[in-house]
């Protein structure tokens, strides 16, 4: 037998690459178990040479193992009492119970012995057997393994607290429609309880989270719990993405989307069972949501509902359910020793200063002197904010470097993502992590392997001020519930100890729960999707738990100022679509607007760039080689100008570089994330524009055309979808040990820390492999060169759409703007204030491109031509618009736009009042602007009023549109617009007259208005029944403020100091441009000649829709009236600027 | 919608011995889709859940060859050595079993016993 091995062995080598090709034709072919080629395949010649080694090493210890057989041999045949017909000799193959057989293998097991002999190179019949045996401990060693996994995962569900109320959590689901499952951290109820329900029977799940990342991590989990890690049974949907096919039975999804699906779907019966997680957060989405939901199950009783709570304030949820029965499961927290340790008062920081970071230091040292390095386990410290994280930071890093025992890492949300998974990787041994965090390691971060909790007690949160129309950050202490919360982050792996910085007593004071969200923001969003749902008033919602009054009628007010709300409060058309679109009243507002006009391209990218964090990051604000690289994406016109030029960028290094961009972005202190964001927002909000039929949904040509293009992409996609597969299968599979100096840098510090960092992620990605995933998931989801053509629409503006855009963000961000203190001129650059008209005194935050280059806010030193009492007086007076004002430490403007004041404010402005010649003008009861010539006055504020109604009628032939589902009606014509736009940009650029702009003083609000007039002195205006501007309306006696209404926003001559409407005095010779009409007028008498005489090349048109007019100046336009005239007792057509001359007569005949 | 509630649920193995409980989707020696492959018992078996690959089996237990239990394949559990035997069964019979499976019980058996 050995002589036939090695006469064997001479033509058959097992390593030859031949020889393996040949055993892989015979037992991995195409139809085989396991195929040539495939993963198993790899893994099995892996496992073979494994095999081959191990059975050498034994073949050297076999002899000895033989002897003593024969002695167990003599020994077994004695005690005997069942045969179990075992083989008397060991081997190894009888504990498979697999086998393989083909006819094939057969045959080579020299069952024909000339066949085996033709193939005189190939594997004979001993090789095949050995083979074989190879392969069934293959499939023997892959099926332990698999198995293991199984039972090791169904052994770690039984060990959840949860799991034994599993047959009660689905008796209780069957019986009631609504039940509570209360339970702490790491009890297991959001991954097992949907699980339960699955395996109940339960279809059409759907499960709620308050974070996208969640509904990620959880689908996953529980895919891979359920055994369908590769299918889509278990799969998620988050604003951007989705898993979900006609398959899902449970759906991962976040609370926002869920209300939008009601919003579509009333019923919301795509869902049989809702599981609402972590109710006891207590988000807006949430409160709002079982509010909804509490309504939707008077409808529905065949929904079942689960709320998931901590085991916080069970009771308000369980009776807002009708006492639904509460199910409490125990959590598994290992014990935690309270330590409270409070700050001694003389180091406790004042208002204005830093934290005194001793009590923190400590706390350090106290751990190291008290527990030996090899004893593992982290620290994770609270604190309020940003700024209190770097001071601590700082101070612990002296200390860390000096013992070489910690690793300082900070973790908050402003960081770039890969920053913020640094505190995920672990210390090197005798080392320890010191994670120091604000709240979002709370409840959003969940990181291991901590032992020591130390708890400042102090949050940042953010409420909102309904008075000041401003969201402020400040400081509270936290909730008894955070604490608890913060504590049980040292329980997680094993008993852990938490310092709280406070004493007991203070413990004991705080609040028992946090303040639910409901009552710290504002309700504009939440509002405006009330109204659109239906849900009535408001005020008479049942919320769990009802925000205060002046919140929501704050919220109507403002929703009203936007023109989403008429004013009865009801929807508007404008407002119905924005209660459709997922983003703020004036983000949504901006894309409707910029739909009419040719600028879509340039508004959904700056729409988009508004709505995500900044992609600037924080850390690089100090970088010198950042800022060089940033300049030529900054432009003075506004930050979102910036951020529009950093996006067109971006694009383009995508197009040309692809996954190079993200050192392009590194290099400029970008988190690349955000971009990727946007371009996902981006074109969410273009669907959605066309989905409403804003948008003409055109084939882009050239990229869908060409058939051999297609199949490119098509095979692109598939590598691209091949990519990602492999990515998610080794993702988070190996977590990075930490080097000593991590944290100790800033991101950006060096060049060579940015080599650090990129060797970094090529070992992460293993195997020198470079991938970029988001590099990957961009190009899967976004055409790029479609993307360039559509960035391209936007890049180099011209100064004309520059200045059309700004309207456009002016007229969306309304009535969110502010004006510069008179004073800044002489201020330096970083005292420069600014005023809204609910604040005073903000000012603008340094990241915003004003706050570096506040000069070009400035009135120009040579425009100014006169400054007196009442201000400089120029044409150049600028105003800004902004997205966000938050108070800090300061109040702050953020993302501004600058924008020429008079003419914006005209514009876009709800109140515009005037004096009885126009020369002044008071803009929403808080900016005055005076202007010295009447004429100029009169010009400027007329063509205003014309370029807005013009403006509106466009915008609701486009809103009708989309409301009426869009085609048949041909609607907004582009020649209407590009006059429309010719005319606006002519107006914004070209209006040369100098004014005053200021504020109101308080003495000034107090005598505004006249006041309503007493009807004898008003007679005259009874003519005026007529408003030739709006046809239709009426101009009416304003009854607060007096003087003449014309449009619902322009009130004439209600200014205190006005002269008498159509006092003679007033009345002076004018001859109209377009027809002869030479005759005294006054000013609104012009108005209305002027808005209804129109050029002599206009009029044509005009004529062949009027029909029949009557003899008069050559002013005949369809603006002409029925009017009855009682002297004449007569019905005459007439424009109103005729029915004044036809009054006259009367007047001047009866005298 | 009430049928919906009450899909039909999924046949359930279960072992005696450990309590290990997943469902099974084929009961005895030639599982659907796995070619030259044949197993020596009748088994349970599911679909391998931890390989993208849908046709991978995964074999969750059978009978024991004598009490007729049944039988997770966890070592804890049952012994395939010919025939499938619960680990009950083979304590019983342990002198029967060649040495080198009784020398690897006794390693582990204060593990057993502690179960
Ligand atoms: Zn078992
Ligand atoms: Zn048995």
């Amino acid at each position: 037998m050995d002589s036939e091995r090695g006469r064997h062995s001479r033509v058959w080598d097992w390593d030859s690459r031949q020889c393996r090709a040949q055993l892989d034709e015979i037992f991995f072919r195409q139809h085989d178990y396991i195929q040539a080629g495939s993963p198993e395949h790899r893994e099995f010649w892996a496992f073979f040479d494994r095999f081959q080694r191990f059975k050498i090493k034994r073949e050297m210890s076999g002899p000895a193992e033989e002897r003593r057989e024969d002695k167990k041999g003599k020994k077994k045949s004695v005690t005997k009492t069942v045969d179990l017909g075992l083989p008397e000799e060991y081997d190894a193959r009888y504990r498979i119970n697999v086998s393989v057989c083909t006819r094939d293998i057969e045959e080579r097991l020299g069952k024909s012995d000339h066949r085996s002999r033709q193939r005189s190179s190939g594997p004979g019949p001993h090789e095949i057997s050995e083979f074989r045996l190879t392969l069934l401990h293959f499939l023997d060693f892959s099926q332990r393994q698999s198995f293991g996994k199984l039972a090791k995962l169904r052994q770690e569900q039984k060990n959840l607290p949860i799991f034994q109320y599993r047959d009660r959590i689905v008796e209780l689901v069957k019986q009631h429609p609504v039940i509570v499952v209360a339970g702490d951290t790491g009890c297991g109820k959001s991954t097992q309880v949907p699980q339960y329900l699955l395996s109940a029977g339960f279809k059409h799940i759907a499960c709620t989270q308050p974070r996208r990342i969640a509904c990620i991590s959880l689908a996953k989990r529980v895919s891979f719990e359920s055994l369908n890690q590769y299918g889509s049974k278990v799969g998620y949907q988050i604003r951007f993405e989705t898993t979900r096919t006609t398959a899902t039975k449970l759906l991962f999804l976040t609370e926002g989307l869920l209300l939008r699906q009601i919003q579509q779907d009333g019923s919301l019966s795509q869902y049989q069972v809702m599981i609402v997680d972590e109710v006891h957060e207590r988000h807006l989405h949430c409160d709002f949501l079982l509010g909804v939901l509490r309504s939707l199950l008077a409808d529905r009783s065949d929904l079942r509902l689960i709320l998931m709570s901590a085991t916080i304030n069970i009771k308000l949820f369980s009776s807002y359910f009708n006492d639904a029965p509460v199910l409490q499961v125990p959590g598994r927290l290992f014990p935690i020793q309270v330590i409270y340790q409070p700050i001694p008062p003389e180091e406790q920081p004042s208002r204005s200063e830093k934290l005194d970071p001793r009590p923190y230091l400590r706390i350090l040292q106290a751990i190291d002197q008290r527990y030996p390095p090899e004893e593992r386990g982290d620290l994770l410290l609270f604190l309020s904010g940003v700024a209190e994280i770097s001071t601590i930071q700082e101070a612990c890093q002296i200390y860390a470097t000096h013992t070489r025992r910690w690793i300082v890492l900070p973790l908050h949300s402003t960081l770039s993502l890969a920053q913020q998974d640094k505190v995920f990787d672990i210390a090197p041994p005798g080392v320890r992590k010191c994670i120091i965090s604000t709240n979002i390691a709370e409840t959003s971060v969940t990181i291991d392997g901590v032992r020591f909790v130390v708890d400042s007690g102090k949050v940042k949160e953010m409420s909102f001020d309904p008075k000041a129309k401003m969201q402020r950050l400040q400081e509270f202490w936290i909730s008894r519930a955070s604490s608890e919360q913060r504590k049980g982050r040292a329980g997680r792996t094993g008993p852990g100890l938490c310092y709280r910085l406070y004493a007991e007593s203070d413990y004991d004071a705080f609040a028992p729960y946090p303040v639910p969200e409901i009552h710290r923001v504002a309700l504009d969003s939440l509002i405006l999707q009330m109204k659109s749902m239906g849900l009535g008033d408001p005020l008479t919602f049942a919320f769990i738990d009802p925000p205060p009054t002046a919140s929501i009628q704050t919220a109507v007010t403002y929703l009203k100022q936007q023109g989403a709300l008429d004013s009865c409060g009801e929807l508007t058309s404008i407002g119905s679509l924005l209660a459709q679109l997922p983003v703020d009243v004036v983000i949504g507002k901006m894309l409707v607007l910029g739909s009419v006009f040719n600028l879509v391209e340039p508004v959904l990218t700056v729409a988009a760039a508004l709505s995500v964090q900044s992609p600037f990051l924080r850390s690089s604000q100090h970088n010198p080689d950042c800022s060089t690289a940033r300049q030529p994406l900054q432009s003075n016109q506004g930050d979102p100008f910036t951020l529009l030029n950093t996006f067109n960028a971006w694009v383009e290094v995508k197009g040309e570089r692809g996954g190079g961009s993200r050192k392009w972005c590194r290099r400029r202190g970008l988190e690349e994330q955000r971009l990727y964001e946007m371009v996902n927002l981006r074109r969410q909000f273009k669907e959605l524009l066309k989905s409403h039929s804003l948008l003409e949904s055109q084939e882009s040509a050239p990229s869908g055309g060409d058939r051999e293009q297609r199949r490119k992409r098509f095979t692109e996609k598939k590598k691209l979808h091949q990519m990602k597969r492999e990515h998610e299968l080794q993702e988070g599979s190996k977590r990075k040990v930490l080097k000593m100096n991590e944290g100790q840098e800033g991101e950006f510090s060096s060049g060579s820390d940015m080599e650090e960092k990129g060797k970094r992620k090529k070992e992460k990605d293993g195997a020198g492999h470079d991938l970029d995933i988001q590099e990957v998931k961009f190009k899967l989801r976004h055409n790029v060169s479609e993307l360039q053509e559509a960035v391209n629409a936007s890049q180099d503006l011209s100064s004309r759409q520059q200045a059309l855009l700004k309207l456009l963000l002016c007229r969306g961000l309304y009535p969110q703007l502010a004006v510069a203190d008179e004073h800044n001129t002489t201020r330096k650059d970083s005292d420069q204030v600014f005023h809204t008209r609910n604040k005073q005194g903000v000012v603008i935050h340094p990241t915003s491109v004003f706050a570096s280059d506040p000069e070009v806010l400035h009135v120009p030193e040579e425009d100014i031509r006169e400054t007196g009492a009442d201000g400089k007086e120029s044409s150049k007076h600028q105003l800004l618009a902004f997205v966000t004002l938050l108070e800090t430490n300061k109040p702050y403007l953020s993302n501004c736009v600058r924008a020429p004041a008079l003419q914006a404010l005209l514009l876009v402005a709800n109140s515009v009042d005037t004096n009885a010649d126009c020369t002044r003008m008071v803009v929403d009861g808080w900016l005055e602007l005076e202007l010295r010539e009447p004429e100029e006055a009169l010009r400027v504020l007329s063509t205003a009023l014309k370029l807005r109604a013009e403006w509106e009628r466009l915008l609701q032939v486009q809103l009708g549109q989309s409301s009426s589902g869009g085609e048949a009606v041909q609607g907004v014509s582009r020649k209407d617009v590009g006059k429309l736009s010719d005319s606006l940009v002519r107006f914004l650029l070209y209006t040369e007259i100098r004014y005053t702009l200021r504020r109101l003083t308080a003495l000034k609000t107090q005598n505004l208005y006249v006041g309503p007039q007493p009807e004898t002195d008003l007679s005259d205006t009874k003519a005026l029944v007529l408003n030739p501007l709006f046809p239709g309306a009426e101009t009416k006696p304003d009854p607060i403020k007096g003087g003449l209404r014309l449009t619902s926003s322009f009130t004439y001559n209600c200014l205190a100091d006005s002269k008498n409407l159509y006092s003679e005095c007033l009345r002076t010779f004018w001859t109209c441009p377009n027809c002869s009409l030479y005759m005294p007028l006054s000013p609104l008498e012009r108005m209305h000649h002027e808005a209804s005489c129109r050029p002599a090349g206009e009029q044509q048109q005009d004529d062949g829709e009027s029909g029949e007019v009557k003899p008069g100046p050559a002013s005949a336009s369809r603006l002409s009236r029925v009017y009855h005239c009682d002297v004449c007792d007569e019905d005459l057509t007439l424009t109103s600027t005729e029915i004044l001359k036809h009054k006259r007569q009367h007047m001047h005949s009866a005298k | 919608m009430e049928e919906s509630t009450t899909e039909n649920p999924p046949k359930t193995f279960t072992c005696r011995l450990c309590g290990f409980s997943t469902a099974f989707t084929y009961y005895g020696q030639k599982p659907p889709n796995t070619r030259a492959i044949v197993l020596l018992e009748e088994c349970f078996v599911t679909r391998d859940p931890f390989s993208p690959d849908k046709e991978k089996f995964l074999v969750l237990g059978s009978t024991c060859s004598l009490c007729k239990t049944c039988v997770c394949v966890g070592s804890d559990c049952s012994l395939f050595y010919t025939k499938r035997f619960c680990m009950q069964c083979v304590g019983k019979h342990l002198d029967q079993f060649p040495h080198q499976i009784q020398a690897e019980l006794a390693k582990k058996s204060p593990k057993a016993a502690a179960l």
